[in-house]
């Protein structure tokens, strides 16, 4: 085979016949840059033929994987022309299941690989980064010497890189090995011992005492297991970020921006490793060649205008700018934005698999534009202004959204601003969780997690991309450029890298915007003609109530009451004037310690209620209860709640209250349910109260509890069943159902419906219920 | 001697005029030539209550006396009519209670010791024991409310109702047992207007559902015009044909009151004054009064209205045989509230007030709203309706109060529920009635707490019959817009846009007829 030479080689042979025949190895074929990269082999490369490394996910084979990728429309041509997905596979394509982490034998007889797949995120946990930045590369290259021990052959390997292994470097970036004396060995002996060294750490008592007490301070009316989970699945995501910070942190110390980058020139470390023959076991000096693209981008023509799969590193940017929810960005007007379209990527990519390196001598190759087409930020940003100025975003029922206007101010203000709005937004977020339970505290909670939302993209983003935002690189690309001019005028056309015909504007307007936005649109036109129509409307109770519960809460959610006021009716029934003003002015003196208890824990504070009751004589509350506490009771019931028991009750499901409250205080909804659980009040042998419940009062996890045995009992699904509650200390009840309904909702237990896309049902009170304390009929 | 009501054409002279609307007024200018009807002033009442009483009692129309009629060993009921008249309350003792006080001293006089009393409340809400004392009185409450022997009427109470056979239309009578059981039954009653009284005390008062379906049905009701006027009311004709058939079970002895128009107590004289003759302490009372509703909050408001006893004059009072009573009555009752008016007219305005027979203690929801204006004062007609066939009926009323879920619970369900799927009486009773009558959590409610029962809202919905059968257009002026379109009616803001609304069925220049009621009137149309 003929090795690759810069110049005069006008009359050589075609990029195609020079892969004739070949047999090549893809991996990543189900990433963006891998699909266009298979395409292009099917598509202008026809005499090739084409393994494709494939890892089953699930119960899905890679083969089932292949074929569903052939079935894509872009490849539509291809398959037609080979009669069939099946056909193709047959006839060209090849499948090798197996997976990076654990790379299988290679076919013997290949002649190529290009390794496309990787962790494109930026800011993998560290030891993931290593696993398949190195690791996967390392084992990779020990499955290809395998073959060519196999087979004989030489084996050309095309490693697809990026251009920002350059790191923290500035100014221009040549087409060579990056400098750096960094310990490939060590560092990843390191990297891959940190999940263990951040997982036991996480275990530790500083840790966990400190997340335990957040948690309990936050769920410990719910009780103390939902507290455990939530302390549990703080350690997990502890564990997740520190191994990010780690990375990112060891990554800047040595001069690269982030985990990815390091890892990535640590994988070409080993590559050039490889190609010099230099690790053990090697027979000589091997071909490989290392291809650094920089920020890939939608396609300029191939397979058609625009083409683009998922969301790449700008799309998101760019979207959040339609929808005029990013006000700034932290990068100078001038700064470089280093883009290439995926198409040209693949084609190089090509270009360099037709002319492999002679052995040892590591070929490197930029494609990128910002040498000799630059796009600045300023661009960028008015083109993709221009693009939206015209095609606004204008699903929602406002009209266009408006644009923000970009200032440049620079990355430090940026931060500034970011920070205060996040501080901002912390104290907000404090003071709503901790007022009063209203409409206007649930319409404030909603607002703040809208916006608590967009603050944390544009935090994720904006740290992330800071780095990259202010890399000051020029990626050199005369190799790259030598190559392309090396090709005859067909092979020009057909396999495109000239980075500098980009029309930016062009681009951006016409081809990039559209092509990132058609999704979304789509999105939201459909979103559109499923608009609900105004008002909570709950989902159906549906029919077949075999086996199906309806579980309610009472204080809050199916009235207006709660202990201290129906305590105080019952006491003040037996009391006249003035010892009537001292009992409420002995209870208003309780108050504070009785919401102090509340906030701590729900049963703490019926304990304390109840108390009150020491001394009542049993019958004598009953007698008050079913005679003056009715009307209180019902009057105070939330119309549509009572209309949704009734139509649990149509459905023939089993209706079930759950309450802290007394027993007395539940007579009056005796006929809308098929069971009461309540508080029942401890007597001594005269009939008079003690002061202590009979048992525990039902509250937090005890009901969750409870409703299992129950359901275990009367054969209840509990899957499909439904419960509703109204705050914070109800969250197992409701998540002990399918169906869970957080009714006029305190704001923990609403941010906790929203996140987890529960109904919120806003059953209002009667309004003309008379709220008088003072039960004393007047005449 | 008091003057007769009449009516005024409004000319440019006319001042602003009262026009009630829920928890306030307003004083509104009615375009000139409209025809404004005042009810007659206030009656004379009766000189000694008292004696009153005794002589009524004792020269009863064709009756032997009442002290003639009672022995001892005897089964003795006294039912008597229950909160939903008169309106306002009555300023304590009650004209009921009086009646009842005499009616036991006789009946301990003779040894009567089986008596129970019983409150005609048919399917209204269970009275709380304040408000049956209000009517009894401290004495009578006393006395017989801590032994059971004064209650409220339970038309569910399957155990307690007795069935006297069927009309010859074949109409189920089902009663109180007790009642029909008694060897006397003893009725007050307070006819505060036309269509009280007579054999609608205890056909209908100690009735249950089974029995009052039959004249409580959208058809009956279309067909009642007016049911202020018994003689052309075919509700009234067929209580009366029940009441014939009771009266051959039970001794009835009734006893009738009516009542002057002395409705509104100081500070709200100048509400039954016409309006240009307010004197100047009128006139700051009126401004006094509007500013402090104007700041008060709903609730306040509402207290200051429900608060509000009246103190009326007895006109007269009347016993012995039902139908010879209920003569009498509607005698006084005509010279009370009847004004001649002089053919019917394109539009008809009134105004709402805060108050209706259902809810008294209560809130005014949209339901009763709409009966109070087209159900009650719409047909507050004798001959012919006000408006003509195919005309307009403005209303005024914010319809803002809400349900008061512990009185009106069926209502809310009525109002989300059927409403939303029909405005129509006779579609709406047909598919629903029976759903609601049966409903065991309304009946629930009924029977234990202070519920209407659940069919009630119907009733309501049955009572405007008429008058959506008669009218082309209900315009309410002020009126909250969803629950006006909830009932099948519009809202305006004013009464200029009102009757631009209108014009599309009454033409440009309609002639207006204005209802200035409360205090009670009846339009003799003709």
């Amino acid at each position: 085979m003929a090795g690759f030479r810069l110049v005069g080689q006008r009359d050589t042979p075609s990029v195609a016949e020079r892969l004739a025949g070949q047999h090549v190895l893809l991996t990543g074929v189900t990433g963006f840059v891998g699909e266009a990269l298979l395409h292009l082999m099917l598509t202008e490369v026809p005499d090739v033929r084409v393994s494709v490394l494939v890892r089953p996910k699930g119960s899905t084979s890679g083969a089932a994987r292949t074929a569903k990728l052939l079935e894509k429309p872009v490849f539509a041509d291809v398959v037609a022309a080979a009669g069939g997905v099946e056909a193709l596979i047959d006839a060209r394509v090849a499948v090798v299941e197996g997976d990076l982490a654990d790379v299988p034998a290679l076919p013997a007889d290949i002649d190529a690989v290009v390794h496309c797949a990787g962790d494109v995120s930026f800011d993998p946990p560290v030891d993931e980064g290593f696993t398949t930045n190195v690791i996967g590369v390392r084992d990779l290259l020990d499955r290809i010497d395998e073959a060519q021990a196999a087979s004989g052959r030489e084996i050309h390997y095309v490693h697809i890189s990026t251009a920002y292994v350059a790191g923290r470097r500035r100014g221009s970036i040549p087409e060579a090995p990056v400098e750096h004396d960094v310990d490939l060995e060590t560092e990843l002996a390191w990297g891959l011992g940190q999940r263990r060294a951040v997982e036991d750490q996480s275990r530790g008592a500083d840790l966990l005492t400190k997340e335990r007490k957040k948690a309990e301070k936050e769920h410990s009316r719910a009780g103390l297991l939902t507290a455990a989970r939530a302390t549990e699945a703080a350690r997990r995501q502890w564990v997740k970020d520190e191994l990010v910070r780690i990375g990112t942190e060891r990554a800047r110390s040595l001069g690269w921006t982030d985990c990815y980058t390091f890892t990535k020139a640590m994988g070409e470390r080993v590559v050039e490793r490889w190609a010099a023959g230099s690790t053990p076991g090697a027979a000589g000096p091997r071909r490989a060649s290392i291809v650094r693209p920089s920020i890939i981008e939608s396609a300029l023509e191939r397979p058609h205008v625009g083409w683009i799969e998922g969301f790449k590193m700008a799309e998101p940017l760019i979207l959040a700018y339609g929808r005029g929810e990013l006000p700034e960005f932290p990068a100078a007007p001038d700064t470089i934005v280093d883009i290439v379209p995926v198409d040209h990527v693949v084609s190089a990519i090509v270009a360099v698999l037709a002319h492999p390196p002679e052995p040892g001598d590591v070929g490197y190759f930029h494609v990128s534009s910002g040498d000799r087409n630059p796009l600045t930020f300023n661009m960028l940003y008015s083109s993709v202004r221009t693009y939206f100025d015209h095609h606004p975003f204008t699903a929602g029922d406002r009209g266009a959204a408006r644009l923000p206007e970009w200032r440049f101010p620079g990355a430090r203000s940026v931060e500034r601003l970011l920070s205060t709005s996040e501080k901002a937004w912390k104290v907000a977020d404090y003071v709503v969780g901790h007022a009063p339970r209203s409409d206007r505290a649930r319409e404030l909670a909603r607002k703040l997690h809208q916006q608590g939302r967009r603050l944390e993209f544009l935090r994720r983003y904006l740290d992330l991309y800071m780095e990259y935002a202010t890399a000051e690189l020029r990626f050199s690309d005369k190799q790259t450029m030598a190559l392309f001019t090396s090709l005859s005028e067909e092979d020009r056309a057909t396999f495109a890298f000239d980075t500098s015909v980009v029309d930016w504007p062009r681009y951006f307007i016409e081809v990039h915007c559209p092509a990132v936005t058609a999704p979304v649109r789509r999105l939201d036109e459909l979103r559109a003609l499923r608009k609900k129509p105004s008002g909570t409307s709950l989902r159906e109770v549906g029919s077949g109530g075999e086996g199906i519960a309806a579980f309610f809460d009472m204080d809050g959610t199916l009235l207006s009451s709660n202990v201290i006021e129906t305590y105080l009716w019952v006491r003040l029934r037996e009391l006249d004037g003035g010892e009537r003003l001292a009992e409420l002015g002995r209870i208003a003196s309780k108050v504070p310690s009785l919401v102090q208890a509340e906030r701590r824990s729900r049963s703490d504070f019926l304990r304390g209620v109840y108390r009150e009751y020491e001394g009542a004589r049993a019958a004598d509350l009953d007698a008050v209860a079913d005679e003056h506490l009715t009307d209180h009771i019902l009057s105070r019931l939330s119309p549509d709640a009572v209309r949704r028991i009734r139509e649990h009750r149509a459905a023939g499901h089993q209706t079930v209250l759950i309450t802290g409250a007394i027993r007395p205080l539940t007579r009056p909804l005796r006929p809308l349910f098929d069971h009461i659980e309540a508080a029942d009040l401890a007597v001594d042998e005269r009939g008079v109260c003690t002061g202590f419940l009979a048992s525990s009062p039902l509250v937090g996890e005890s009901r969750a509890a409870w409703m299992r045995s129950y359901a275990a009992e009367h054969h209840i699904d509990m899957k499909a069943s439904f419960a509703y509650a109204d705050s914070h200390s109800d969250l197992p009840l409701l998540e002990a159902v399918g169906n869970p309904v957080a009714v006029r909702p305190d704001v923990p237990l609403y941010r906790h419906a929203r996140r987890s896309h529960w109904d919120v049902a806003d059953w209002a009170s009667p309004s003309g219920s008379v709220r008088a304390l003072d039960p004393g009929v007047r005449t | 001697m008091s003057r007769p009501g009449f009516v005024l054409e409004v000319d440019d002279r006319t001042p602003p005029m009262v026009v009630h609307e829920g928890l306030g007024f307003r004083l509104e200018s009615f375009p000139l030539g409209t025809r404004v009807v005042y009810p007659p002033e206030s009656i004379p009442a009766v000189p000694d209550v008292d004696e009153a009483i005794q002589h009524a009692l004792l020269n009863p129309l064709d009756s032997e006396p009442l002290p003639a009629l009672l022995k001892a060993g005897m089964r003795l009921t006294i039912a008597f009519d229950d909160l939903s008249i008169p309106l306002p309350t009555m300023k304590a003792p009650d004209i009921r209670g009086r009646i009842i006080e005499a009616v036991l001293t006789m009946a301990a006089e003779a040894g009567v010791d089986d008596v129970k009393l019983i409150a005609a409340n048919a399917l209204h809400r269970r009275m709380t024991a304040a408000e049956l004392k209000h009517i009894v009185g401290e004495r009578v409450f006393r006395s017989f409310y801590p032994q059971g022997d004064l209650y409220n009427f339970d038309a569910e109470d399957r155990d307690e109702l007795a069935h006297l056979g069927t009309t010859e239309k074949g109409e189920d009578i089902e009663i109180s047992k007790r009642a029909a059981e008694s060897d006397l039954l003893v009725y007050v009653n307070v006819n505060l207007v036309a269509m009280d009284g007579g054999h609608k005390s205890v056909g209908i008062g100690l009735a249950s559902y089974k029995s009052l379906r039959h004249h409580h049905n959208a058809k009956t009701m279309v067909h009642s015009r007016s049911f202020m006027d018994h003689k052309h009311s075919e509700m009234h004709h067929s209580a009366w044909r029940m009441g014939r058939i009771i009266k051959d079970t039970v001794k009835v002895f009734q006893v009738e009151t009516t009542l002057n128009n002395d409705v509104f107590p100081s500070p709200f004289g100048f509400l039954q004054k016409r309006e240009w003759e307010w004197s100047v302490k009128d006139q700051a009372s009126m401004l006094g009064v509007r500013r402090g509703l104007a700041v008060a909050p709903p609730k306040l408001r509402h207290k200051m209205f429900h608060d509000l006893r009246s103190v009326y004059g007895l006109t007269g009072v009347n016993a012995g045989e039902v139908e010879a009573v209920h003569e009498k009555t509607l005698e006084k009752v005509h010279a009370q509230h009847s004004v001649e008016v002089n053919g019917q007219s394109d539009v008809l305005v009134m105004g709402v007030p805060y108050l209706g027979p259902y809810n008294v203690n209560s809130s005014m929801n949209p339901v009763l709203a709409a009966c109070m204006g087209l159900g009650y004062y719409f047909n507050s007609y004798r001959g012919q309706p006000v408006v003509r066939k195919g005309g307009a009926v403005i209303l005024y009323h914010p319809l803002d109060e809400g349900f008061n879920q512990l009185h009106h619970p069926s209502y809310v369900d009525f109002y989300e529920e059927v409403l939303a799927e029909s405005t129509d009486p006779a579609v709406v009773g047909e598919k629903y009635e029976q759903q609601f009558a049966q409903d065991p959590w309304y009946i629930h409610l009924y029977r234990t707490s202070h519920a209407y029962h659940g069919v009630h809202p119907f009733y309501m919905w049955y009572w405007i019959a008429h008058a959506l059968d008669h009218v082309d257009e209900v315009i309410w002026v002020g009126g909250n817009r969803k629950a006006a379109a909830r009932m099948g009616f519009r809202a305006a803001t004013t009464l200029q846009d009102a009757l631009e609304m209108a014009s599309g069925t009454v033409g440009t220049s309609p002639s207006i007829t204005y209802l200035h009621n409360p205090p009670h009137l009846l339009a003799d149309v003709r």
